[in-house]
């Protein structure tokens, strides 16, 4: 099956949140609790032997996503053609309504609700729009620091190997996130 | 008068090639998208590499444009000063008033008692202060000010060591360094050109080591260095000196080097082995200063002397201290006691301007550009051109100042140094000030929150009789005005913007849309203000891309003026990447250094005739008053930092919410320092000083050297009616005074901390 996913170089990410903030414009997102793409930060140690990782995370376009199973109305599904996972908002039956099962089941927190009654889940669709245009995703080409790709997950393999954990981030094989890492190693 | 005609309304949505351009590090590419008038989305470049992306100050302007707090209509004030109580008036009633009350000044007082408070919150090369500058001068002129908060300390070390601001490399160049020494610099937060993050993220996976040495545990340290050295505030010289203690001791100098290009080592190894002053400036006695382990220090010292070519890279944050300069010229004299300076994958510190600036359009890759001869008898009364301030024209120039090098600086006398400016203010000729102040001009900057001692700030903006602002935002020093203009953003007007420490390339900003509500550019206020001043022709008057033209013709490497218009950039190819005093190096007859001697100056004549033993001629570690050893640390025992953050460019962006949220303001401690004060994280705490009491969240964090603490500059001042700053504004506990080399002390304050309230922690789960 064809599969989409990410690429996400932990040694480079500075913590900058360009990505966060370019996507959160480009796909009109007011501030609050929506983050299609969120910033995290891994601190270790103590002073003056410190640990600090950024890691940021989407969604993961599972190979077997988890949430498609748990949504109670099928609104969670798929795609054939390039593996992405794509939430139908209409079919969406709301988070207080269906309490928050897709959630529940995600281990990376990638479904996303606003904080008002009944809001329907949004996630990162790995930009569909600019996609079909041929572009790359507005994460990737924002990236001041080139840590993050996007492509077909052979040919992430091919150019970046197969580290599939990080600092923050523990695989899981039952239900393989679609993306690989550089991992920034704590000492 | 509105735009009749939009010329970029469409349906269809168009892509408009501009540029982000604040008072930042970067200079980077936007290309907004715009549909019927109004931008919708906003990328950066995704063209041709090497690409100049923006970071997320530029990613959030669709959010600041059209933020419902712009200022959309004239305002006139009705309340006190600083209550933030405003009218809405016409501009033919604002212009009127301001263009009498200036013109009612000049007359009863002398164009002196006009004060222009520049600032580079809203820049390019047509907008922000310059055609301010230009009218003010044709009505005769207006007292001015020297220093700026960000360099000062760097720019006279790199002045007095080497005669020039170019002094940095390329950022590709970064490839070729064995070493790289990141010394108080966080690109990573603060940018420092595009793409200087990313070199060095290159560099280091290629196998260059990287070492950060900071108070703070700062992104840079953490993601970009190999080693992180922390180090206390304000003691990075006693580390420079007793690294070249250890360099000269063990004979690791380069010897050969400083006898063909240097002046006055044996003076500085006289004071640093302590031949001088019987101190030895040993790893021992710099251990008890720094905090920095002497094994550590000797390591580092070995290491740099034996890893040629490397690059030590002095940021500009331990400058902004008491003592600026003499950090910033120990780490030059350390670059050439290496013979790391004009190499490949070495560097010279400095200033750090690479490949094009100012000066280099009228001395860089000329033969023959030093010594300058130039002495003081030279100086003889000029007659005054267009451009000249005829208030500080032909006035002696000022005390400390090297006013024989040519760039970098202003010397003139009449002008007062930016960290004087409420001393002015408030005291005038009675207090040995040359102007007594009336009004101010303020354009393109929320300077009372910026400027040291806002208390202070307060009683001297209240003093004045007018003051007149160009703002875009109801901020702490609009409150203050008692006419603020609304001004536009760059998104609603054609510009261009000069990378900010000369990478090589040039940003056009094309018109994205039209101007909000009222709002008005600077260089169209200034046009109708000048009209109502009585200038008769002024260079304003001109089609805006004609004077475009005029301001780009001198700078030759744009070869395509249309073509930089069309793309939104031009980026100049060169043949290879820039680096400092090449020629110096490989062709020392024919390319002397631009310092009186020729060569790189240790010691520094031109300090030395200034007699002034808090500015020596090479350089020193000195303590002072609001020193972590000084008397004051008893009653105040926190070091402050106020450096820069990653989500606001000074004290614009401040209120965005996509920034916000991203990191809310709150002042950095470490563990030791908040437990000894029951300060838990996230709790409220008081901040303070004799100077005033700021109110803010802790963060406590391993992050931060004990006995120091950060509040991140830029986030507004806001006084409850016990004129405690809810805000978190830094500059409330700054000095408002200054280093004999211009440093201003904003990392040398002293303050205590005290629990205000604990944090409601119950609802956070």
């Amino acid at each position: 099956m064809t599969q989409l996913g990410f690429y996400f170089d932990q040694t480079r990410c500075t913590g900058c949140f360009t990505c966060s903030v370019a996507c959160k414009d480009w796909h009109d997102i007011p501030a609050g609790p929506v983050n299609w793409i969120r910033v995290k930060s891994i601190e270790k140690g103590k002073f003056p032997s410190l640990f600090l990782a950024y890691l940021t995370m989407s969604c993961n376009h599972c190979a077997d996503p988890p949430c498609v199973k748990a949504c109670p109305t099928n609104s969670i599904t798929k795609r054939e053609k390039d593996g992405i996972v794509v939430i139908n908002r209409e079919k969406c039956i709301g988070k207080d309504e269906c309490g928050f099962k897709c959630l529940k089941v995600c281990p990376w927190d990638a479904p996303q609700f606003k904080n008002e009654l009944n809001s329907k889940m949004e996630k990162c669709d790995l930009c569909l729009d600019r996609l079909e245009k041929g572009q790359q995703t507005i994460c990737v080409e924002a990236c001041p620091m080139y840590a993050l790709d996007v492509g077909l997950m052979e040919k992430l393999h091919e150019k970046y190997g197969v580290y599939l954990e990080a600092e923050g981030f523990l695989n899981n094989e039952k239900i393989k996130p679609s993306i690989i890492f550089k991992p920034k190693k704590s000492n | 008068m509105r735009n009749i005609k939009s010329d970029v309304d469409d349906n269809l949505e168009k892509i408009i090639n501009t540029g982000c351009c604040h008072d930042c590090g970067g200079r980077c590419v936007l290309k907004a998208h715009v549909k019927n008038g109004k931008i919708t989305r906003i990328e950066t470049d995704n063209d041709e590499e090497p690409q100049l992306r923006a970071c997320l100050r530029g990613r959030v302007y669709k959010q600041r444009v059209y933020s419902e707090e712009r200022l959309k209509y004239p305002l006139r004030r009705t309340g006190e000063r600083g209550e933030g109580k405003f009218e809405r008036i016409s501009w033919e009633e604002a212009l009127n008033h301001v263009a009498s009350k200036i013109l009612e000044i000049k007359e009863k007082y002398g164009n002196s008692a006009i004060l222009f408070v520049p600032g580079g919150g809203n820049q390019g090369m047509l907008h922000g202060v310059t055609p301010v500058g230009l009218m003010l001068n044709q009505i005769g002129g207006y007292t001015r000010m020297w220093g700026i908060p960000s360099y000062e300390g760097a720019l006279f070390a790199s002045m007095a060591t080497y005669g020039t601001m170019m002094t940095g490399n390329a950022r590709e160049d970064l490839l070729n360094s064995n070493l790289i020494v990141m010394w108080g610099w966080n690109p990573a937060n603060t940018v420092w050109d595009p793409g200087t993050s990313l070199w060095l993220a290159r560099a280091r996976e290629k196998g260059t080591k990287i070492i950060a040495i900071d108070p703070i545990f700062t992104d840079s340290a953490a993601i970009l260095a190999d080693e992180w050295i922390p180090i206390r505030p304000g003691t990075d010289t006693a580390m420079l000196l007793a690294m070249a203690n250890v360099i000269i001791k063990e004979n690791l100098h380069d010897q050969k080097f400083l006898d063909k290009f240097a002046v006055g080592f044996d003076k500085y190894e006289a004071y640093v082995m302590g031949d001088e002053d019987g101190t030895p400036k040993t790893p021992e006695w710099a251990e008890e200063i720094t905090t920095v382990p002497e094994k550590i220090i000797r390591k580092l010292a070995r290491e740099y002397a034996k890893s040629k070519p490397a690059a030590l890279i002095a940021g500009w944050g331990p400058a902004r201290t008491a003592f600026g300069e003499q950090f910033s010229r120990a780490a030059n004299v350390l670059c050439a006691i290496t013979g790391n300076i004009g190499i490949s994958g070495g560097y010279a510190s400095g200033f750090m301007r690479a490949y094009y600036s100012r000066e280099s359009g009228s001395s860089v890759g000329k033969k023959k550009e030093g010594p300058i001869k130039q002495s003081k008898e030279e100086i003889k009364p000029k007659k005054p051109r267009p451009q000249d301030n005829l208030v500080d024209f032909n006035a002696p120039p000022r005390k400390d100042a090297l006013y024989k090098l040519r760039g970098g600086t202003n010397p003139a006398s009449t002008r007062i140094h930016f960290n004087d400016y409420y001393n002015l203010i408030l005291q005038g000729t009675k207090g040995g000030y040359p102007a007594d102040i009336k009004m101010a001009y303020i354009c393109g900057t929320n300077r009372l929150n910026q400027c040291a001692n806002v208390n202070k700030g307060v009683k001297a903006l209240k003093s004045l009789e007018f003051i007149v602002t160009h703002e875009q935002f109801m901020n702490p020093t609009a409150k203050f005005a008692d006419i603020i203009l609304p001004a536009n953003t760059f998104m609603e007007r054609n510009d261009v913007a000069v990378p900010w420490l000369g990478s090589p390339y040039y940003i056009y900003l094309n018109k994205a849309i039209d101007s909000l509500y009222e709002t008005k550019s600077d260089l169209e206020i200034c046009r109708e203000l000048s009209k109502k001043l009585g200038i008769k022709s002024s260079l304003l008057d001109l089609p805006e891309d004609q004077i475009l033209q005029i301001f780009t013709s001198p700078r030759k490497d744009i070869k395509s003026y249309n073509k930089m218009k069309k793309d939104g950039y031009f980026k100049v190819n060169v043949e290879e990447p820039f680096v400092a005093f090449k020629k110096q190096i490989e062709d020392p007859e024919n390319y002397p250094f631009p310092t009186l001697s020729g060569k790189i100056e240790i010691y520094c004549e031109h300090i030395a005739e200034k007699n002034n033993p808090l500015m020596p001629a090479i350089p020193k570690y000195f303590s002072h008053d609001e020193h972590y050893d000084s008397p004051l640390a008893k009653k105040y025992p926190l070091q402050l930092l106020t450096p820069h953050n990653k989500r606001r460019t000074h004290s614009s962006l401040h209120n965005l919410p996509w920034l916000e949220e991203i990191e809310p303001h709150a002042a950095w401690i470490s563990p030791i320092d908040a437990s000894i004060r029951n300060i838990g994280n996230e709790d409220l705490i008081d901040v303070y000083n004799d100077r005033g009491r700021i109110r803010i969240p802790a963060k406590v964090t391993d992050r931060i050297n004990p006995g120091v603490i950060c509040v991140y500059q830029g986030a507004w001042y806001d006084p409850d009616e016990n004129g405690v700053d809810r805000g978190g504004c830094a500059n409330v506990l700054t000095k408002d005074e200054h280093s004999p080399g211009g440093a201003f002390p904003m990392n040398s304050s002293l303050v205590e901390i005290e629990l205000y309230q604990k944090v409601q922690r119950e609802n956070k789960e």
